[in-house]
């Protein structure tokens, strides 16, 4: 299926960051989680954090709830996007249905079966249609519920999911949102949720890439301002330039008609990047809320279901084979920019509360001096947390390397699954700036 | 000061005569009088409605800033 033109006129709402909440959110306390790749294993981590979120009642703002109900966004990858975008569509159901309906289903075996069905030989035989498409299919008819992104921009409006995969062409970040959809003159609306999944998840070699068109851009077509300015950025903030560049590039559609996508974990197998730039960009739906003083406490929390296969090539003499090598090649890069983004995000928080210290520090000398102007404080001072949870944070080394061997695959067993549902909280459990956030709501 | 990360923020200051919401490359961000914590680059500003401030936008190159000593630029009311 392909995505569609953008319409003339829209009779509807796009998706897109909203910055009214509804319900019992607010924009005061303001959290993100981030769902890695990693197969069921990482889906059914993504959901045990879920259910801990559901199950930790706060008090903000007078008003009683789960922090669950907190929530304003979700980045995901891969199989965490089973998860995300379950629980975007269908919100609190994903408690009911989601283990029965994906974590202990054999995913693997149903697409093995479809694929031997005969019915589909003919298809397959198809240049037009491959087997991501056949996988796409399953996840639309058997998990969401033929949904597409009408439903997601119709709803709650929280969590804005943000399903990410990976252009193969240049190795760059793909998100499925309206602003990415913008650019290739595109209306994700009519775009079904499953196809979304199956690109974030459309492991190398294992399944084939999920093809998009870019469609002629209009003379009247202007790219916003925030990218103009980032391609003149090259020597003054060169991260910026290469957002702005790889997201620019869909505006040469002669050279570039169609784009190719894969798992996302091949740009970034964490989903902290969508957030990094929402918080340093200045159309960054983050970045808008703290500028505007909106934003409180900022909570990110990280769900990383990333494993460590036992090294066997550093075993061996002789190097390893080419499927070996095609493997580790394809999923090296997903490792490596995990430690990273985290790191950036991190960076970003220390120096956010430092800035408002020494503003603090500063007025606070200058109140002693008579007449002395004030320096120009921020909109606000914000608590902002950064939560990681991984297996490598088990203590028991048994126990660790346990987990840290189960594979990567849509299979796993109801024990697997419920093993790794109940890690999660006791992970989040662990982590001192968690224990931190909860001791700040219970005492405001 | 220390090393300039690479993820170091910037801060710019936009004076006027009255409260303003600020517009950062088309996006509301913060009020004149604040500190707005932007990214480092080029960016383009301008105020909220009324139309009645000049010039109409300001370009500008930010970095080499920091909280305590921010970029300041201003826009006068248009009368």
């Amino acid at each position: 299926m392909v995505n569609e033109p953008l319409p003339s006129v829209r009779d509807s709402p796009d998706y897109r960051f909203n910055p009214t909440t509804i319900g019992k959110n607010t924009n005061s306390l303001f959290v993100c989680l981030t769902f890695s790749g990693g197969g069921t294993r990482a889906a059914a981590l993504a959901y045990g954090v879920l259910e801990k979120l559901r199950n930790t009642r706060i008090v903000w703002k007078g008003v009683e709830k789960s922090l669950l109900d907190e929530v304003d966004c979700i980045s995901s990858i891969s199989g965490g996007s089973f998860t995300a975008a379950y629980y975007g569509l269908f919100g609190e159901r994903i408690f009911q249905e989601f283990r029965d309906r994906f974590l202990v289903v054999d995913v693997e075996g149903a697409l093995v079966r479809r694929a031997a069905n005969p019915v589909n030989w003919i298809r397959l035989a198809s240049p037009r249609f491959s087997r991501i498409d056949l996988a796409a299919e399953y996840y639309d008819e058997a998990i969401f519920e033929r949904k597409s992104f009408h439903a997601l921009a119709a709803g709650r409006g929280r969590p804005f999911v943000i399903l990410n995969a990976t252009n193969l062409a240049n190795g760059e970040r793909f998100e499925f949102t309206q602003d990415q959809f913008d650019v290739l003159v595109s209306d994700l609306g009519p775009y079904p949720v499953a196809r979304a999944v199956a690109a974030s998840s459309a492991f190398p070699f294992l399944l084939s890439p999920i093809s998009l068109k870019n469609y002629p851009h209009p003379e009247s077509f202007t790219l916003p301002p925030d990218y103009l300015g980032g391609l003149k950025d090259y020597e003054t903030n060169r991260r910026r330039y290469y957002w702005a560049r790889n997201r620019a590039v869909y505006v040469n559609d002669k050279e570039l008609p169609y784009l190719h996508l894969m798992d996302g974990g091949l740009a970034d197998n964490i989903g902290l990047r969508p957030i990094e730039a929402a918080y340093q960009r200045t159309g960054g739906f983050i970045r808008k809320l703290i500028n505007d003083g909106e934003i409180e406490k900022l909570v990110l929390i990280v769900v990383n279901a990333g494993t460590e296969s036992e090294d066997t090539i550093s075993k061996k003499e002789s190097p390893p084979g080419l499927k070996v090598v095609a493997v580790k090649t394809a999923t090296i890069a997903m490792e490596n920019y995990s430690v990273e983004t985290v790191e950036v995000l991190k960076e970003l928080r220390d120096a956010r509360v430092r800035a408002q210290r020494n503003i603090a520090a500063c007025q606070g000398r200058l109140a002693a001096c008579p007449g002395a102007p004030p320096i120009p404080g921020l909109a606000v001072d914000i608590e902002p947390y950064v939560i990681e949870i991984n297996f490598e944070a088990i203590p028991d080394a048994e126990r660790r390397r346990r987990f840290l061997r189960l594979p990567t695959s849509f299979v796993l067993s109801v024990e697997q699954v419920e093993s790794v549902i109940r890690i999660g909280p006791e992970l989040l459990d662990a982590q001192p700036e968690w224990r931190a956030l909860l001791e700040s709501l219970a005492n405001p | 000061m220390g090393r300039r990360r690479l993820t170091q923020m910037e801060y710019l200051v936009v004076r006027f005569p009255r409260s303003r919401r600020v517009r950062i490359d088309g996006e509301f961000n913060g009020r004149t009088g604040e500190a707005i914590e932007v990214e480092a680059g080029s960016h383009v500003v301008s105020l909220g409605p009324p139309s009645n401030f000049k010039p109409a936008e300001r370009e500008i190159v930010l970095k080499d800033t920091s909280e305590l000593a921010p970029l300041e630029i201003s826009f006068e009311l248009d009368i």
